[in-house]
């Protein structure tokens, strides 16, 4: 009785499966070129609405009909996922990063090979080809990748302190262990109590993201992620001015001139030590400086020009400059194959994108729109004030719009003119700083290289590493131990993934 | 609605004996009496094959190495390599005894703590007070992990903290809550208890609510004291409540709950820290796993319905109502 | 009714008093603390680990997040699903439980098992997501609330609870010549008041804290709820320190997440004392047995 009522049961219901399945995956409609739709993440609290003023500009001057679905940044890649299972793809889609999810799509087929496609078009031929080669898979372009600055990293301190400390900023690495000695036991802040430190290091995991460690390794000399050795390519970690460079960090550790809980503080508080004066420096990116000189201005607007200093990248041991970049992009602009089927549809959007990346559409996408939110003053875009309420939402919307700029010719648009002189001069600093240091930078040579194993394991052999990394600076092992992981590393796998990349690399040259 | 030819009875008796002998038409005659309550039944049952096992062909995810551009036909089958993998996987030992340690610290603490919680709160008689409280110690539970994970490392920041420097003025010793391996568990516990513990007494309030008052006053008269009432009649009045959370508490034992832990982990007490969940997001992120992760799921899924099964079957041996 | 108190019964009584008190406390002051910090500026916050209660207070972050319409229509669209799914959901819980509460019902055995195996199993969110397109329920509010309208654990619970009332309720109204839905309109929903306003009350915070569900199946901007606004705001400055995130964001202020916490919670945190009154104890139970 009951097995007859389950096979009733289980045939109903695979039919209902079936149908239902075979029911998806409709004819998507010859396409209307004078539409382009468009999926792109937003990280701001809203989204720009469909019909506000710059998404009318946007269609004015691309002379297009185009949809944007703004989708929230929270779970983006399971959503693209979700596009990419569905029949409702959009023919433009941004791509956050090139992981390993996307990967497997694009190299089944998900998506436009764009290589040697996009130099035809005067806005996309970049002017920054290792960037592109960067983005790559395997030097096969996917999408038209979205520039970001590509040298960020800074050391900035507590210029009061040091000013008060009589103390020169740093130049190399012992220079930073000078400064942080001090701020820790030279009583910076004057208040008679032994509360403060040196550097402050939030809870950091991957290897390779850009962590202080990172920088500091690079500085040392260890490379970026992986670095050329007797002709091959071995993983920075494996060098000895890896070691030397946590030796480093571990000294600083051992005489509490970082914070002790190293490595369980909350990243989302990191400005909270500099600007309560417990913790002096910070070495992060350089457009945290403006966001901790806006802190001091909140607190006190008529004091707060003296308290944040910074520098570029430090010179290392061997008296050398290694500056740390960026990978100089994030994500790109991916043209899927399932909505833009012909080669006639795909010249179709690149001919868009190509107008995307006008100096006007950019404009427009990154500074707004001229006489509504902003003025030219200087050859800068300065915020119209009093903010009017068109304005404020034209300033508003840009913050998401920004996300379709791919800029890979260099920023089209106006440089955002700040708000006081003094703070636009720490901000034309800061671009001087970074393009002298742009000169001494280190890259990644394995960054276009995807290999098999990493993208199967990869991702769990690093935290071998990374966490012995923190575990040796937090005293739980020892130098030796610390060996020992980078072995592990390479038995449970790193040794195949590193055969991968150096045979990826000698096919590339 | 006429009643049928048959004797009305009670639900409790045996369904009328039928004139036919086959047994379809025992079950046509069963069904025409009871045929409302079908009816009630239907769009429940519509609900579930639709909804919940029309999908279920995307367990087969997890035999596959699945690609959401391909779809689910399309992509390769790799029958039961993403199981080996994940067994054979050198951190498969460390990564089960953390679930199961956890598990059954929740188990024994936490879903004990509720109930206590619970009779605690039903012997307040002052109603302004205990209707306060029961609605204030069920906020933590609408606070993310998120604020909860922040406000910990508040709480316990070495050195600052205020708890931490607490029990440090207490106990004359430094816990680092927040990187030691040791205290990682009690934290864990510590912090579901309190999200969770205000939020699970609703179920038991409400079933104390329906414990007949008169056995009470019954007690009372024969002399019994606070907690022989409590012992004698509100724990039997809520038991079957009782073992039906307790059973599904333990079906959902390997589920500890990703975001928490996620929060709270780091390098230095990533060894008892990493559970399937966190393990499964994050070769899911990382790796783009869907099917790797939707094997895993399976295989925790397959254990929680072992569990079930078999604690329900465990409570009716002893003569308890069970879950069904 | 007095209920005449031992000494020890009265020291049990205080100290329960002052541990529940002392309780109470503990799980209000975080939400104390997000509270106060939607109004206070971000230099305060960053200033002052924890407080109670802003030294300069603040609407900044209010004003940030209501200062479009979208954000209130995502606030009323989010209580009206809610509404709507609740009511949606508890009727078809009830109605499939009370069959199932017949212990004498064929084929009841069987659904029970298919019901308590689908709690433990399930396709994915992938076929789920298929599967909800192919309904034509994308975009829908409805996408919100039927793919999880019964949840298997409050069909089980509420079940059992009709299990539990005694047989003769039933009885004598089948005498009196009641039908079966008769009955259960009736009789048992009045009785069980407690258990529907604790279901109710899950239901609503389910449906209310999903984020999940908007974000997979709306993608039309105007339909918003305020989960997603929630998640996007606090969630995306915790992926800091992945390397995920793109390097020219700059989170939002931690009063805006604070403000925004306070919306998106204390709507349905002020649901819950409006359903105590159904928790009164058993007195139509009483008033039956006479």
């Amino acid at each position: 009785m009951i097995r007859r009522n389950l096979s009733l049961a289980a045939a109903v219901v695979t039919a209902t499966a079936l149908t239902l399945t075979a029911c998806s995956g409709g004819e998507a409609p010859a396409a209307d070129s004078s539409k382009i739709s468009v999926m792109a993440p937003f990280l701001e609290a809203q989204p720009p609405s469909a019909d506000g003023a710059v998404q009318q500009k946007l269609e004015e001057l691309t002379g297009k009909d185009v949809s944007i679905t703004w989708t929230p940044n929270a779970s983006y890649e399971d959503k693209m996922n979700i596009t990419l299972a569905s029949s409702e793809i959009p023919q433009v889609m941004v791509v956050q990063s090139k992981s390993p999810g996307f990967v497997k799509n694009a190299e089944a087929g998900a998506f436009w090979d764009l290589t040697d496609k996009l130099d035809e078009y005067p806005n996309l031929k970049t002017t920054f080809p290792d960037v592109e080669k960067n983005a790559s898979v395997n030097g096969k372009v996917y999408g038209v990748f979205r520039a970001r600055n590509p040298i960020r990293a800074a050391v900035m301190f507590r210029q009061d302190w040091l000013d008060k400390l009589g103390l020169e900023a740093p130049v190399t690495t012992e220079d930073l262990y000078k400064v942080a000695k001090a701020f820790t036991e030279q009583d910076p802040d004057g208040n008679g109590q032994n509360d403060t430190w040196g550097i402050t290091i939030p809870k950091w995991g991957a290897l390779g993201s850009n962590s202080p460690y990172d920088i500091i390794e690079e500085w040392y000399g260890a490379g970026n992620r992986w670095t050329e050795k007797d002709g091959k390519l071995i993983p920075s970690f494996e060098t000895e001015e890896f070691l030397e460079a946590n030796r480093f960090v571990k000294k600083m550790v051992d005489e509490k001139l970082i914070n002790p809980d190293f490595a369980t503080f909350d990243g989302t508080k990191w400005n909270e030590p500099f600007f309560n004066g417990k913790g002096g420096i910070i070495v992060d990116v350089d457009s945290r400086v403006s966001v901790l000189i806006n802190l001091f201005k909140q607190a006190n607007p008529n004091d707060f020009q003296n308290k944040v200093g910074f520098v570029g990248n430090l010179k290392g041991p061997d008296g050398e400059l290694h500056a740390h970049p960026t990978d100089g992009y994030s994500g790109f602009l991916a043209v899927p194959k399932t909505s833009v089927r012909t080669e006639a549809e795909l010249k179709n959007v690149l001919e868009f994108l190509n107008t995307m990346n006008g100096k006007e559409v950019a404009t427009l996408l990154n500074n707004g729109i001229e006489g509504v939110n902003f003025t030219v003053e200087d050859g800068k875009a300065a915020t119209i004030k009093p903010e009017m309420a068109e304005g404020k939402a034209v300033t508003t919307d840009i913050k998401s719009y920004a996300q379709l700029g791919t800029n890979v010719t260099g920023n089209n648009f106006y440089p955002v003119k700040q708000a006081s002189d003094y703070e636009q001069e720490v901000f034309d600093k800061r671009v001087e700083v970074m393009a002298e240091d742009l000169k001494s930078a280190v890259y990644n040579p394995a960054a276009a290289f995807v290999s098999p194993t990493y993208v199967a394991k990869g991702a769990q052999l690093d935290n071998i590493v990374a966490d012995a990394r923190i575990k040796y600076l937090a005293g739980q092992i020892d130098e030796q131990g610390l060996k020992d992981a980078i072995k592990l590393w390479k038995t449970s796998g790193g040794d195949k993934v590193q055969e991968e990349i150096n045979k990826l690399w000698q096919d590339s040259k | 609605m006429t009643t049928s030819t048959v004797d009305v009875q009670a639900p409790e008796q045996a369904p009328p004996p039928a004139p036919a002998p086959g047994r379809r038409r025992r079950f046509a005659v069963h069904f025409a009496h009871y045929k409302w309550l079908y009816l009630l039944l239907l769009p429940g049952v519509i609900y579930f094959a639709v909804f919940r096992y029309a999908p279920m062909y995307g367990v087969s995810i997890a035999f596959k190495d699945y690609v959401p551009f391909l779809g689910v036909n399309a992509s390769p089958w790799v029958g039961f390599q993403h199981f080996q993998d994940f067994f054979s996987n050198p951190d498969f030992g460390r990564l089960l005894g953390n679930t199961l340690i956890l598990a059954f610290l929740n188990l024994g603490i936490a879903f004990p703590l509720t109930i206590v919680l619970a009779l605690l709160l039903n012997e307040v008689r002052l109603s302004i007070l205990k209707r306060t409280v029961q609605t204030l110690v069920y906020i933590p539970h609408f606070l993310s992990w998120t604020i909860v994970a922040s406000l910990s490392f508040l709480l316990f920041a070495l050195d600052f903290g205020p708890l931490f420097l607490f029990i440090n003025s207490v106990l004359g010793t430094d816990i680092d809550f927040l990187s030691d391996p040791a205290w990682f568990r009690p934290l864990i516990v510590l912090q579901e208890i309190w999200k969770n513990t205000g939020w699970g007494t609703i179920i038991f309030l409400a079933a104390l609510a329906t414990v007949d008052q008169d056995q009470y006053e019954a007690a009372i008269i024969d002399g019994a004291g606070r907690f022989r009432r409590v012992w004698h009649i509100t724990l039997p009045g809520i038991r079957s409540t009782i073992i039906v959370m307790l059973i599904l508490a333990i079906g959902q034992m390997l589920n500890t709950g990703f975001e928490q832990i996620y929060l709270m982990t780091n390098a230095l007490n990533r060894s008892v820290a990493d559970v399937f969940d966190t393990y499964v997001y994050f070769v899911g992120i990382t790796q783009g796993a869907y099917s790797y992760s939707t094997a895993v799921g399976l295989f925790k899924s397959l254990v929680g319905i072992v569990l079930i099964f078999g604690t329900n079957w465990l409570a009716k041996r002893f003569n308890q109502s069970g879950l069904f | 009714m007095k209920i005449h108190n031992t000494t020890g019964g009265r020291i049990f009584d205080a100290a329960n008093y002052v541990f529940l008190v002392l309780i109470g406390v503990l799980t209000l002051l975080p939400f104390i603390y997000v509270f106060a910090g939607s109004f206070a500026t971000e230099a305060e916050i960053t200033r002052r680990a924890f407080f109670v209660w802003p030294e300069q207070f603040s609407l900044g972050s209010y004003e940030y997040i209501f200062s479009t319409p979208a954000f209130i229509r995502a606030l009323v669209t989010t209580v009206l699903v809610t509404a709507v799914g609740t009511v949606v959901q508890l009727i078809l819980t009830v109605t499939m439980a009370y069959p199932l509460a017949k212990r004498n019902l064929r084929g009841r055995q069987l659904i029970l098992s298919l019901v308590v195996f689908a709690m433990v199993f399930s396709g994915g969110m992938i076929p789920t997501f298929l599967l909800i397109k192919d309904l034509g329920l994308l975009n829908s509010y409805w996408a919100l609330i039927l793919p999880a309208a019964i949840n298997p654990f409050s069909l089980i619970i509420i079940k059992n609870f009709f299990q539990e009332l005694p047989a003769e309720l039933e009885e004598s109204a089948k005498m009196d010549g009641a039908t079966e839905i008769g009955i259960l309109w009736r009789i048992l929903l009045p009785l069980s008041k407690p258990v529907l306003a604790t279901f109710a009350l899950f239901y609503a915070v389910g449906i209310w804290n999903d984020f999940m569900s908007p974000l997979l199946y709306l993608s039309d901007n105007s339909k918003w709820t305020l989960q997603m606004y929630l998640r996007q705001v606090t969630a995306s400055s915790d992926l800091l320190g992945t390397g995920n995130v793109d390097p020219n964001y700059i989170p939002p202020e931690q009063g805006i997440k604070f403000a925004v916490i306070v919306v998106a919670t204390l709507p349905i945190l002020i649901f819950y004392p409006f359903l105590q009154k159904h928790f009164a104890k058993g007195i139509l139970i009483g008033s039956v047995k006479g």
